[in-house]
């Protein structure tokens, strides 16, 4: 079977506008939390995780107009390009395919009548239309909506078109924006935090909201690898709790089958993993189902964190980010702390990681939950490491 | 081995088709909320979750309990091993829309978390993996128009890597009074039936014509 190498990646969010940006400042412990009052985002001071719009401007001008393009347009554009810049590969070419993941788009327009662009332009696909066209991409492309999962799922749905063949190289982008859409609907649960989110914490009282966009370039291309231990994708898989539309399973069986489904398709047969990436959103229900899944998985010794409390759940780019830095994780050989989380506040015993560590890592487990009742998980392991 | 079309339903305006044959034609031209209910009526379902769906889960739910009707045989596979892929153009914007006029004036705010839950697209799913108890693979993708080759690919690639042993896979669109879907049972060739329509792109395109 074909290895799948990823061979390149960018993050952008409130820490940064590269991989290596983001990364360094996770190694420090630092968040892009902060709370705004800005009217056109909420109606009550609201925590939330921000993309520094100056800077996006000023760096996309440098590549095209930015006001031919939406803010996610934009964000993701300039992700994609910074990560090509890392690789040989050329995107207008047959054997190159877009994955595109977003949960809400283009919603800043559907909020504002008076935006300067087509009306077909509030469509999911006219994003990947755009920014396909950008790169001169004549391939039909892939898009994923799947809630807070999408962005895992967009990695699975790339890899198995590398796995097959059809395709030599995906580009996996994904991403979403802070507008007053999102933030709303989420006071209305109340299952927002006052506070920046405490994943994993006895004091957790919700989530924290972000934006960004990260992008992840793979290949079956060997010759592409410029790495001489490149990180590879084994496996990955998604499920449904079948229980509740906004609620997630009381025991953790449906994310506990991605994740026995995703280690199947990898092969790995024991329990030496290396850490878990974890969805973790600091609401009650979310990481206690959480922690029922890691533990009937017999995963509970391996150290875990949540990501949420550096750059909010950032839902189409969730899933890429932190796959992105568990990546980072592997390459760097450490482990970031889980920021937020001081009391164990979930019913099984999670390994949470509670200060950076300097350690040897050769893999990773990334998990992720969502509305809708979907989970998902995926595998990544160092070259020949497992 | 061959994964094939077990049953099929089609969604067009006014119109029921299941397996080829037009079961239902609206001749009155009801709008869609009453056409569903006759529709929902008349293959005696009884689900009254149903009349809390928003509308896109609503033609999204009535086409799967079609195509589930008569197939008992799918209640008895491993709750993990039926899935539901889905696609459609539209994602949820018409509820977005309605959403969107519950924040929109400051002064009359009142945003609802009834409404929010159904401003993602595979809520639609969620609702018939609930109602069916199904626990697999499941995902929904975004495509101008329905992507045959694409749908195809990828729901044939979970049955035979054994991910899946059924999938509910087809389309399912909703927005501002317009809707369809092309909803098929995919299962696994076991009898290797003469009849049996393989779910691959040129036999998919033949029943959706």
């Amino acid at each position: 079977m074909n290895n799948i190498y990823t061979i390149a990646d960018n993050i952008i969010t409130s820490l940064g506008f590269s991989s290596r940006e983001n990364f360094d400042n996770l190694k420090l412990g630092k968040s892009g939390i902060k709370k705004t009052s800005d009217p056109k985002i909420t109606q009550i001071p609201l925590q939330t995780s921000i993309v520094d719009s100056k800077r996006l401007e000023t760096e996309f001008s440098r590549i095209d107009k930015p006001e031919k393009y939406t803010r996610l347009e934009k964000m993701m554009i300039l992700s994609i390009t910074d990560a090509l810049k890392q690789t040989d590969i050329d995107p207008s070419k047959e054997n190159t395919l877009f994955v595109f993941s977003s949960v809400k788009g283009n919603i800043d327009l559907i909020e504002n009548e008076n935006h300067p662009f087509d009306k077909d332009r509030i469509n999911l696909w006219a994003i990947s239309d755009q920014v396909c066209k950008f790169f001169n991409s004549a391939v039909k492309p892939v898009f994923v909506s799947n809630a807070c999962i999408s962005g895992v799922t967009a990695i699975i749905v790339a890899a198995e078109y590398l796995r097959n063949g059809k395709y030599k190289n995906v580009i996996v982008c994904g991403g979403d924006i802070i507008s007053e859409f999102t933030p709303s609907g989420f006071q209305s649960f109340k299952a927002i935090s006052d506070e920046p989110c405490k994943p994993f914490d006895a004091n957790r009282t919700g989530i924290t909201l972000g934006e960004g966009v990260g992008t992840i370039i793979m290949t079956s291309n060997k010759d592409l690898v410029k790495e001489e231990k490149p990180v590879i994708f084994r496996g990955g898989a998604n499920s449904n709790d079948a229980n509740h539309i906004s609620g997630p399973s009381r025991t953790g069986d449906g994310l506990y089958y991605a994740i026995r489904n995703t280690l199947k398709e990898a092969g790995k047969t024991n329990t030496n993993i290396d850490y878990i990436s974890g969805h973790g959103t600091a609401t009650p229900y979310n990481d206690e189902m959480e922690s029922k899944a890691i533990k009937w998985a017999e995963l509970e010794h391996v150290p875990v964190n949540s990501l949420k409390a550096y750059w909010g759940h950032t839902l189409g780019a969730a899933g890429i980010i932190e796959c992105i830095a568990g990546i980072h994780s592997i390459k760097e050989n450490c482990l970031i702390q889980s920021l937020g989380y001081s009391e164990h506040g979930v019913s099984e015993p999670l390994n949470v990681i509670t200060e950076f560590k300097q350690t040897e890592i050769n893999n990773f487990l990334k998990t992720a939950s969502g509305f809708g009742g979907s989970n998902a998980a995926a595998y990544f392991s160092e070259l020949n490491a497992d | 081995m061959e994964n094939v079309i077990s049953k099929y339903c089609i969604i067009k305006p006014h119109q029921i088709i299941v397996d080829g044959k037009t079961e239902i034609v609206d001749s009155e031209k009801n709008e869609f909320g009453a056409f569903m209910k006759s529709v929902y009526k008349h293959y005696e379902i009884s689900y009254p979750k149903y009349f809390k769906m928003d509308n896109l889960c609503k033609v999204a739910f009535i086409a799967s309990e079609i195509v589930l009707q008569a197939n008992e045989h799918i209640k008895e596979i491993d709750p993990d091993k039926v899935g539901v892929i889905l696609q459609n153009s539209h994602s949820s914007i018409d509820t977005d829309l309605k959403y969107n006029d519950t924040i929109k004036d400051k002064s009359n705010y009142f945003p609802s978390p009834a409404v929010f839950v159904y401003t993602l697209p595979n809520v639609m799913i969620g609702e018939i993996c609930i109602r069916n108890k199904f626990q697999g693979e499941n995902t929904c993708f975004i495509a101008k128009e329905f992507d045959v080759e694409f749908m195809s690919h990828h729901v044939n690639e979970l049955l035979n890597s054994g991910k899946l042993d059924a999938c509910i896979a087809g389309w399912a669109d909703y927005i501002d009074g317009e809707y369809s879907a092309m909803l098929f049972l995919v299962e696994k060739n076991k009898e290797n039936k003469k009849d049996n329509i393989s779910f691959k792109p040129e036999f998919i395109n033949q029943l959706i014509k």
